[in-house]
């Protein structure tokens, strides 16, 4: 995936606020890219726009090749369908449906989902694969959400603050749980987050200030998630 | 999309109250649908079939008398296919315990299976017609002539196999032996005379015989009174009618009348057209009102579920799958609605046929289910919700995946009109303003809400308004019209001072004379069939009435003319009309007389002069054909019993029989105002219980920030239930006026030329649907809003949807 140029630009009543400016960045294939930077620094919105969830105002994006910056509602759709997996910092499970129809959900849409069963064992969840998100930890809920994400087995795992909401082991484990999946299926894996010390098991780390990326650093030497302090 | 499909599935349960309130609803339309039009079409099927099984005839002549042989003549006009000539007149008939009754003797051809207005055997045997061939005179008397009576009389009489009625004809009396019933197409419906409110077939009967003994009993041999005829397809009808009537001319041609203004056809077309206006109006009504309910609810749930929505779509949901998701809510309202109004509507269906049975003569009663009518109802159904789901849930097209992540803006306050009027704004309390303003950002659905309390609280007023109708009716003809207890009919007109007779009979206490006299009224080429009846000026025991109701004199010359008639010749006061008299007997007789004045009646119509202008239109002086009659209650029997013995007496109208026989009807009919009642109240309960549950629901966190800063659960209650007020006291302010003009579009449609009824509502309906609406209004309010005393303070205010 390749972003050039991209901007940004809301309109918040009489107010125009620019999330994202001339914004270029390369995402390889099956690396693991952590974007860091404080709130309001377009950390976000970058997210959005590689997701498939969001236009940019100008610039281009490519996937594969392929320019969706002005893509279409259906091509969109089809894309974030196809090969996009999101990890919400809320989790934004459907409270009406259990664990494994949650992850049904998404299974529903894609012709060779990973089998339900086996990406809850993964996220080992399997023994509470019949509970309602009402009745499941913070910890649990966002391991449905990854689970959730990776069923539909997508090049592309984009997590927003996906430890955000989750004290300070559970998050650890769930980062674990990100690599993992990094690992086994190769999967492209981003994290926006404001919390530094996760740059430490990225491939790469983007840092982006005032809707801008400020540096990108390689990293030669990951980290796994346990041994990362915060 | 089995996830998905859970997911509507727990949607459903979670919210089973308001699905089951408008399920209800929509099965309410459909059962008012199914029931209503399957009572139409196998009404409207037996009918059709029993008309042209039976050769319903297109027109029907009454002369004075023809010979027979006329009809040959008849049948050369061209343009009629078939013609008949037969006998029928009304005699008085003298039943077992002696009372007077009247019999419309009714004679016929065997075989008859090709003859216009042949019957149907119904039980027992057809009346053997030979033994009148051949011979004369003599075996009249012997009391071997059979009959067949309709099934009414022989049931309201207990009349069996063998039995004798005796009829008074040609100043004697005549036993005649009941051998069977049979009904024709023209007797579906029995009246006596438009006159005539209802059916009553304790003391009106059709007696059907062989043609040959009705014109021996009548004295009548080889002649007929009526000629019936059918039309070759597109025939000019009037000129047909024409050529006949100069046929007929000179056997004292008393006028005709087309198929469709036959009493019982016209009766029977009423009703059909009457069910089948309910049948498109009403289920609209119910299936309008759930849609409502449904957009209003699946509105709410997109917006509720914001989030999720965008979590689908962030996943890769196409839009049009989550709006069908949430569609799907609204097809299974429509799927479950229709299943259970089915069901619903064929029990309704059946519980009209019988009660159809018991009005309507038809041998057949078709009782098929209807299978298109039922996938009418379906597709009616589920096209409605659909749709209704569809709108509503198109602002999910709207919602951006990445942007519903985020919270949803408070939505906009914004001051309301109120706030403009400080004085008021001022004296409100917080509670007051917080509900106004709710109402006030929620106007579509405060709106839909109040629409369908408008409706509910309507349709209650057009319930009860037909109570109110028939009451008035009741009043105003019985206590206000006519004041006679009883009114006495000669066979033919006698002179005036044979009435002393009647006024020496002991408990008399006032006699008044009337004479009736069908005519023909003309004015400006336009004619119009009516009945004249002349009375004296002071005549107190009927009264007449303008068409505001104030009372009118009958002038000493010129004439009263109905309103009814009035509008169908176009005549105003002032205007002279040409009278032709039509009376069997004595020669036609023409005048012109000046428009007095125009009467109002809401039963039947006729026209009214004064006794001696009547008895001008004769070119006479000392008639009368009846006498009403005021007794003392005490000799009310033995003068009943006095007057049956008198052989010059043709009929003897009782008003308490009357009144009576009116009340009994009244038992149907307010088996289904209470039917229409609880539908009304059911729907107005399904509005508020959906409203308030979806204001309580969006409130729950608002509510829980109060209950922590101190509000008690009864302060919480009274908010809510201030904003269900507001609405509530509007929906029934409008329901009242809405009524009234529903009920006046109803008896316009539903009038027929017979009868008219009143629009008018007392003052205690208003009352009553008022209250009723205030009834499904407080239930559903409270019903709703229970979930306040176990709201979870913590719990609500920490979760986020």
């Amino acid at each position: 995936m390749r972003l050039e140029q991209v901007t940004k630009t809301y309109h918040m009543g009489e107010v125009e606020v620019k999330a994202l400016r001339e914004t270029s960045l390369d995402v390889f294939p099956g690396e693991i890219l952590v974007i860091l930077g404080p709130s309001g620094s377009g950390k976000s919105t970058l997210l959005n726009i590689m997701g498939g969830m969001d236009l940019p105002t100008s610039g281009e994006m490519f996937f594969l090749e392929e320019n969706l910056s002005r893509a279409g509602d259906k091509r969109l759709t089809a894309y974030r369908r196809n090969e996009i997996g999101f990890v919400f910092q809320f989790y934004n499970l459907i409270p009406d449906l259990t664990a494994r129809e949650n992850i049904e959900l998404a299974a529903d849409l894609v012709d060779q989902p990973i089998p339900v069963q086996d990406v809850l064992g993964a996220v080992g969840l399997a023994d509470r694969a019949d509970h309602f998100p009402a009745q499941m930890s913070g910890g649990e809920q966002q391991r449905v959400s990854i689970a959730r994400a990776a069923v539909k087995n997508p090049r592309l795992l984009l997590c927003d603050e996906p430890t955000g909401a989750l004290d300070y082991q559970t998050g650890k484990l769930i980062l674990a749980l990100l690599v993992k999946f990094n690992q086994e299926q190769g999967s492209t894996v981003i994290i926006v987050t404001h919390n530094t010390p996760i740059g430490e098991m990225a491939h790469r780390v983007v840092r982006m200030r005032d809707g801008a990326i400020a540096d990108i650093r390689e990293n030669t030497a990951p980290l796994p998630p346990e041994r990362i302090e915060w | 999309m089995s996830a998905l499909n859970n997911k509507l599935w727990r949607t459903i349960g979670k919210t089973k109250g308001q699905f089951l309130a408008v399920v209800a609803v929509v099965a309410i339309g459909i059962a008012v649908y199914i029931s209503m039009t399957t009572a139409y079409y196998n009404l409207n099927a037996s009918k059709e079939k029993f008309y042209r099984d039976h050769n319903f005839a297109d027109y029907y002549f009454q002369v004075v008398k023809a010979p027979q042989e006329i009809i040959k003549q008849v049948e050369t006009v061209p343009g009629v296919a078939k013609a008949a000539g037969r006998i029928q007149k009304d005699v008085a008939l003298i039943n077992d315990y002696n009372k007077r009754a009247t019999a419309r003797l009714t004679g016929y051809t065997l075989p008859m299976a090709y003859e216009i207005n042949s019957v149907q055997l119904l039980s027992g045997r057809f009346f053997n017609d030979q033994t009148a061939a051949g011979q004369s005179g003599q075996y009249a008397h012997t009391g071997n002539i059979e009959i067949l009576t309709d099934p009414q009389y022989a049931k309201g009489n207990n009349l069996k196999y063998g039995n004798t009625v005796t009829i008074v004809a040609d100043g004697r009396a005549m036993p005649l032996t009941v051998v069977g019933t049979a009904t024709g197409p023209e007797f579906v419906y029995l009246m006596k005379d438009a006159g005539t409110l209802l059916p009553d077939p304790q003391t009106f009967g059709v007696f059907m015989l062989a043609q040959k003994d009705a014109q021996q009993i009548l004295n009548m041999p080889g002649e007929i009174n009526q000629v019936l005829i059918s039309f070759v397809p597109g025939a000019d009808v009037n000129r047909v009618v024409g050529q006949v009537e100069a046929i007929l001319k000179p056997y004292g041609n008393l006028g005709g009348y087309a198929g469709k203004d036959q009493l019982s056809n016209a009766m029977l077309n009423s009703e059909l057209s009457g069910l089948k206006t309910s049948s498109q109006f009403m289920p609209v009504i119910f299936l309008g009102i759930a849609a409502a309910i449904q957009f209003v609810i699946l509105g709410r749930m997109v917006r509720a579920q914001r989030t999720q929505i965008g979590v689908m779509k962030a996943i890769g949901y196409r839009s049009w799958q989550i709006i069908w998701h949430y569609t799907g809510y609204a097809v299974l309202v429509a799927v479950c609605g229709s299943a259970v109004g089915t069901l619903l509507g064929l029990a309704l269906a059946t519980v009209m046929s019988q009660v159809y049975a018991l009005y309507f003569n038809l041998p057949t009663l078709i009782g098929a289910v209807n299978t298109a009518v039922i996938l009418y109802g379906l597709i009616l159904s589920i096209t409605i919700s659909t749709l209704a789901g569809l709108l509503a849930c198109r602002s999910v097209l709207a919602i951006n995946p990445a942007e519903s992540m985020r919270s949803e803006p408070p939505q906009g306050g914004g001051k309301t009109i109120f706030e403009g009027w400080a004085w008021l704004w001022r004296r409100l309390d917080s509670a007051w303003k917080m509900s106004i303003r709710s109402v006030y950002r929620n106007k579509g659905r405060f709106a839909v809400t109040m629409f369908g309390v408008v409706f509910a609280v309507g349709m209650l007023v057009v319930s009860l308004f037909t109570i109110d109708a028939v009451n008035y009716m009741t009043e105003s003809q019985f206590q206000q019209n006519e004041r006679y207890d009883y009114l006495i009919r000669f066979a033919a007109p006698v002179q005036k001072n044979e009435l002393f007779n009647i006024d020496r009979i002991k408990g008399v206490q006032k006699a008044e004379p009337l004479l009736e006299i069908p005519v023909q009224l003309t004015f400006n080429g336009r004619n119009n069939d009516d009945l004249v009846t002349g009375m004296n000026p002071g005549t107190t025991l009927k009264r007449l009435f303008d068409a505001d109701g104030r009372g009118l004199q009958v002038p000493e010359k010129g004439l009263l003319i109905s309103q009814k008639t009035a509008q169908k010749l176009g005549v105003t006061v002032g205007d002279m009309v040409a009278v032709e008299t039509k009376l069997a007997l004595g020669p036609v007789r023409q005048s012109t007389l000046k428009v007095m004045g125009i009467n109002q009646q809401l039963v039947g119509g006729g026209c009214f002069v004064s006794l001696a202008q009547a008895n001008l239109l004769l070119r006479d002086s000392q008639l009368v054909s009846g006498v009403m009659l005021k007794v003392e209650p005490a000799y009310a029997n033995r003068l009943e019993t006095q007057l049956d013995e008198m052989t010059a007496v043709s009929s003897i109208l009782s008003r308490q029989k009357e009144i009576d026989n009116f009340a009994q009807t009244m038992g149907a009919t307010i088996y289904s105002v209470s039917v229409l009642v609880f539908f009304a109240l059911l729907l107005g309960f399904a509005i508020i219980y959906n409203a308030s549950v979806i204001s309580f629901s969006e409130r729950q966190r608002e509510l829980a920030s109060l209950r922590v800063l101190g509000f008690s659960i009864r302060d919480l209650s009274g908010m809510l239930f201030k904003e269900t007020i507001l609405q509530s006291l509007l929906g029934v302010a409008l329901g009242l006026p809405l009524g009234y003009w529903m009920a006046k579009g109803y008896i316009k449609s539903a009038s027929t030329d017979l009868f008219t009824l009143p629009v008018i509502i007392y003052p205690t309906t208003y009352l009553f649907a008022a209250l009723g609406g205030f009834a499904f209004i407080l239930t559903a309010h409270f019903l709703a809003v229970k979930g306040i005393k176990r709201l979870q303070l913590v719990e609500v205010l920490k979760n986020k949807d």
